[in-house]
Order: C-alpha cells, then sequence, then structure tokens
C-alpha cells in the first residue's frame, strides 16, 4: 500500500460545525508510504477518530478515504484481516493492551500471527526499552508508561507500510521517549514504512516530512 | 493464549445448566426411540413367520352351519379390491387323511390325525431354503401351532418323564406323517421348521400341498376356507367394519397388537418430542450463555479482531467449547442409555426369551445426529455472533 488519501473527510459528529479550522477535515490529505507525518491537535478535535476511521472500526464520517485509490469502505472483513497484520499497524491511545496477560504475551500474540520476529528480538526489545524484568509480569500489574512500550512493540511486530502511534509517549520521560522513538524509526526504516504520529503536546523527535493541524 | 483471553467471564453453572439439560434431554430422546425399537418386536414380530400387517380372515361360523363356511372367486375380489388391502392370498387345505407320529430319538411316540394346510409361500417370513419342497422330496417342512409345543411340554411329556422341548430343538423331534387318499398311501419325515402363533393351523409349503393334493384328492374342491391379506394399517377402523359387514372373522389378536404397536408408537414419540423440547431448550441455555459471554469479552474479542485475527479464529474457542460439550454429553447419554437397557432387557427378555437383540447403533446414529445438529447451530450461532462485534 502506497498512498491513504482523505478526500472532504470529516466526522459526522462535526457536521453542524461550519467554523472547521482544520488541515485534515473536510480538506484533502494524502499520506504516502516511506514519509513521516505529525498530526498536532488539541484534544476533541478528533484525532482518535482519525485512526479509528483508517483503521476501519468506525465509519461514522462524511467524504471518502481510500487506499491506492479503493474505497476502503468497500474493503470485507478479510480484506481487513489482510490490511492490518501486513500494511497498517495501530498504536492505540488506549493501547487496547490484554490485562489478563503478561507482557510478552501481549506482544506474542500479534507476532504469533505474523511470525514477523524472532522471540529473542523481542526479549531486546524489552532489555532495550527498560522492561526487561517485566517479561513475565502480568500487564495489569504494570504503570501506564511501561504498558505504552509494551503496545508499542506490539505495532512493531508486523510488517506495514504505514504505522500510526496515537499519542504513544503521553507517559513516558524524555529518555524512554528517545529509546522508543529509536527503536519505531528504525524498524519502519527497514520496511519502509509512513510514520504517522498524533500528539496534543509532548511529541517524538522525528525528521518529520510534514506537520499537519488538526 | 487466545484461550487464556477469552476463558474469562465463563461460568460454569452455566455450562452446567447446558450440559444437564442436554444430557437429559439427549437421554430422554434416545432412551424413548431405544425402548420403542427394543418393544416393537414382541407386539409386530412375536410371530416369526407371519408378518403383522398380514391379517387372517375366516367367515364366521354360523350357528346352523348351513351356509358355506369358502370364499367364492367374487368375495375374494371384493375384498382384494377394498382400499386397506395391499395383497391376498387363499389358504388351501389338504383333502386327503394325514395322521402324524412325534417322539423323540425314536422313543415314545405319539400320533394324532391332522391335516394341512398351505399359503403362498410369500406370505411366510422365512428363508427359502428352509421354506422349500420339489416333488421327490423324502422330506417336507412344516410349521406347527405353537399350541402344540406347549401340549408336548405340559401333558405328554411331563406325564412319560420325557425331556421338554424348547423351541430352539425342534430338530430333535422325530416326525413322521402319514398320507392317504385315492387308494394310495405315503409316508414321509416332516422337519418343524418353527412354531407360530398366529396360524392355528399346520403350515406346508404351497408346492407340497398343491402335489400331494394331485396326488391323493384328485377330484376334490378346494375353495379356499380361509385368507391372509396384506394390509397398508392393521388399525384401519374400515377393516373392522368391512369385516363385521360382510359376516366374517378375523384374529383379533393380530389388531390387539397393531392397536398396542401404534399406542406404543404414539407414547414413544411423545415421549421423544418431551426430549426434543428439552435438548431445544439446552439449546437456548448455551445459547444465552454464550451470548452473554461474547457480550461481557466484547472487548477481548474486538481487540483480538482489530489485531488481524480472523472472526473464524476467534470464534473457534467457543465452538470447540460448545462442540466438546456435546460431545461428552453424547458419550454419557449413550453410557446412560446403555445402563438403562441392560436393565430393561433382563425384563424383557425374561418375558420373551425369544427376542432377538438389536442393538444400539441406531441410537448411537439418532444420537450423533442429534448432537451434530446442536454443534452446528450453535457454531454458526457464535461465528455470527462475533462477526457482528
Amino acid at each position: 500500500m502506497d498512498i491513504i488519501r482523505l478526500e472532504h473527510t470529516f466526522p459526522e459528529v462535526f457536521a453542524r460545525q461550519d467554523d472547521l479550522h482544520s488541515e485534515v477535515w473536510r480538506q484533502d490529505v494524502t499520506f504516502e508510504k516511506g514519509r513521516y507525518y505529525l498530526v498536532e491537535a488539541g484534544s476533541g478535535t478528533g484525532k482518535s477518530s482519525l485512526c479509528s476511521f483508517i483503521y476501519g472500526y468506525r465509519n461514522d464520517y462524511q467524504g471518502m478515504i481510500s487506499f491506492d485509490g479503493k474505497n476502503i469502505r468497500n474493503l470485507t472483513p478479510n480484506d481487513w484481516v489482510q490490511i492490518r497484520r501486513t500494511h497498517l499497524s495501530l498504536m492505540w491511545q488506549e493501547l487496547r493492551l490484554f490485562p489478563e496477560l503478561t507482557a510478552l504475551e501481549n506482544v506474542l500474540i500479534k507476532n504469533r500471527l505474523t511470525g514477523h520476529k524472532q522471540k529473542k528480538d523481542i526479549r531486546r526489545w524489552f532489555e532495550e526499552l527498560g522492561i526487561a524484568d517485566k517479561l513475565d509480569t502480568p500487564l495489569a500489574q504494570m504503570s501506564f508508561g511501561q504498558q505504552q512500550r509494551v503496545a508499542m512493540m506490539r505495532a512493531l511486530v508486523q510488517p506495514f507500510d504505514f504505522l500510526f502511534v496515537d499519542e504513544p509517549i503521553s507517559h513516558l520521560d524524555d529518555g524512554n521517549t528517545q529509546l522508543l522513538t529509536d527503536i519505531m524509526v528504525e524498524e519502519a526504516a527497514r520496511q519502509g514504512a509512513a510514520i504517522v504520529v498524533t500528539s496534543i503536546g509532548k511529541h517524538m523527535d522525528l525528521k518529520y516530512n510534514k506537520v499537519i493541524k488538526l | 493464549m487466545i484461550w487464556k483471553l477469552l476463558r474469562q467471564h465463563i461460568s460454569a453453572m452455566q455450562l452446567l445448566g447446558f450440559f444437564l439439560a442436554n444430557l437429559f434431554g439427549m437421554l430422554i430422546v434416545l432412551l424413548a426411540f431405544q425402548f420403542y425399537r427394543d418393544v416393537r418386536p414382541v407386539f409386530s414380530q412375536r410371530d416369526g413367520f407371519i408378518r403383522n400387517d398380514y391379517l387372517i380372515v375366516s367367515k364366521r361360523v354360523a350357528v346352523m352351519g348351513f351356509t358355506s363356511s369358502t370364499f367364492s372367486q367374487r368375495e375374494i375380489d371384493d375384498l382384494a379390491s377394498q382400499p386397506f388391502t395391499k395383497s391376498i392370498g387363499t389358504f388351501k387345505a389338504s383333502q386327503y387323511k394325514v395322521s402324524c407320529s412325534m417322539g423323540i430319538e425314536g422313543v415314545a411316540n405319539f400320533g394324532t390325525q391332522m391335516y394341512f394346510e398351505a399359503v403362498p409361500d410369500q406370505y411366510v417370513d422365512t428363508r427359502d431354503s428352509l421354506w422349500r419342497f420339489r416333488e421327490g422330496d423324502q422330506v417336507v417342512p412344516i410349521i406347527l401351532p405353537r399350541t402344540y409345543l406347549a401340549i408336548y411340554n405340559f401333558g405328554f411329556a411331563q406325564s412319560r418323564q420325557l425331556p421338554k422341548l424348547s423351541e430352539g430343538f425342534v430338530s430333535m423331534v422325530d416326525m413322521t406323517v402319514l398320507m392317504r387318499g385315492d387308494g394310495k398311501e405315503k409316508r414321509m419325515k416332516a422337519k418343524i421348521i418353527g412354531f407360530s402363533n398366529r396360524l392355528g393351523t399346520i403350515l406346508v409349503p404351497e408346492s407340497f400341498l398343491d402335489w400331494s393334493n394331485r396326488e391323493f384328492a384328485p377330484d376334490a374342491d378346494v375353495s379356499p376356507t380361509r385368507l391372509i391379506v396384506e394390509v397398508g394399517n392393521p388399525t384401519d377402523e374400515r377393516i373392522g367394519q368391512y369385516v363385521q359387514q360382510h359376516g366374517l372373522d378375523i384374529d383379533e389378536d393380530k389388531l390387539q397388537a397393531g392397536k398396542t404397536t401404534y399406542f406404543l408408537r404414539l407414547v414413544s414419540a411423545a415421549v421423544m418430542a418431551v426430549g426434543l423440547l428439552i435438548t431445544l431448550l439446552s439449546f437456548f441455555i448455551l445459547m444465552l450463555s454464550i451470548y452473554l459471554l461474547v457480550e461481557k469479552n466484547t472487548r477481548k474479542l474486538q481487540n483480538l479482531l482489530l489485531l488481524g485475527y480472523t472472526p473464524a479464529r476467534v470464534s473457534l474457542p467457543y465452538q470447540l467449547l460448545t462442540v466438546g460439550i456435546s460431545l461428552v454429553v453424547l458419550a454419557l447419554a449413550m453410557g446412560l442409555l446403555w445402563l438403562c437397557r441392560t436393565y430393561y432387557m433382563q425384563f424383557l427378555w425374561s418375558l420373551f426369551p425369544t427376542m432377538e437383540d438389536g442393538g444400539l447403533l441406531a441410537a448411537f446414529v439418532l444420537g450423533l445426529l442429534l448432537s451434530l445438529l446442536v454443534c452446528l447451530f450453535n457454531v454458526l450461532a457464535i461465528r455470527s455472533k462475533v462477526a457482528h462485534i
């Protein structure tokens, strides 16, 4: 997948708002593979909605979103399964991890589906991110900052053309932010993928090709 | 790992409820089915030689016996054309003198005057090789009324300290028949191939009777005195009406047995319906339970789907759970069925020692079908429920 295009797209809840000052909503926006984007937004401007529209689990929007020219409203459930395994990866703001599983299992549950990484690579990431001692800790017992690192690893254990990270570092200090950014950029570069970061304030230090105000 | 996630919120009590309800439903269905199969032969095939749906029709004997007791061709044709009649055959009687003597291994004969009758071979339900006579054969197969066995066992054998005979040992009986007529006489061996409740007569193959009548009574009139009628449904009311109007007799026992079988079928069907209803309800219990489970685990299921798991893969654990339970239920129901059956078959066998054992295969097939049906519905319902998350 090379291009994600939004044409005059906006959330239905915004339908009556005529004074939308956004570079995304009601505009034409294109995300291209291999480029890095920062979507800056105030809260309540529909940042997570944007991710959920593109990731295909909400469709309460007007306008059109297309992957390589194909309207995503026409995709079948099977298409979505394939896209989520091999083309699109999303790290949710609310993480969507499984509190019943251990940190490692939370990553493996995705990796088992894609077979993308070796177990030792994942363990190395845990070490690099400073949570190697939490490998077998149930996720429910970890802090939100630690969980964010687990969620990032889970987002990276798959082939992707576009990586969306929704508020990935809200609970991380600068040192951990840098570690996380390095791992993310390394993997995205290896795959030649695009990164789309959303942020309401603090954001990852990347060489963004484009900054968009939501 | 998926299972570790999805087993959350599984309610053991709900599954136990389904398990028990399904088990009882299944057991009731199978038990009713099996009992019907086991008991039916007692009523319908008690007589090994004349099938259940054959009625034996004779003319009612008038007080003074003036009216003819034989059937004319017109009367036979009229009966044959009735809607309840499937086919009709005539009894032929021997027109010469017969006497026979019986004993065991040459000892202590007892003899009696008797007669032969025959019906077309198609009405005699036995192996062809047993029921055959060709001119020149020295042995004739016969079927005796079961009362003869009782007379021998309780009257004759008892008073002479002879061994009693069970039906299995009839081949030990030496039986010789002596036929006389038209100035000729012939002695032949008879081979008892069985006993019948239904025919109060001594039955021989039709070919034998035709030959012997030609031989010993070439000029006699052979109008039939009794008819054998194959009917579609022995409980048909029109049979009774016809018989009444035309002054005929039919073997009442037979009709009674027909009615009993009908009643048995009715009761079995009712019990099976109850069993099916319980099975159906158990299915709904499981459905509700699974729906509740899916609702409680909606978030987990949704997250798995968002990670790229297919709906089929996500449904699988719950489907396997229900299929597993269903199979355990089937196995248990079969086990319990076997136990119950062993218990009641002891009674049946002591009442009807000659009853054949039909086995459990048919019930197993029925149970399997029922299980598969329940599984199929469950699998589809779970799949559609997950697909709608």
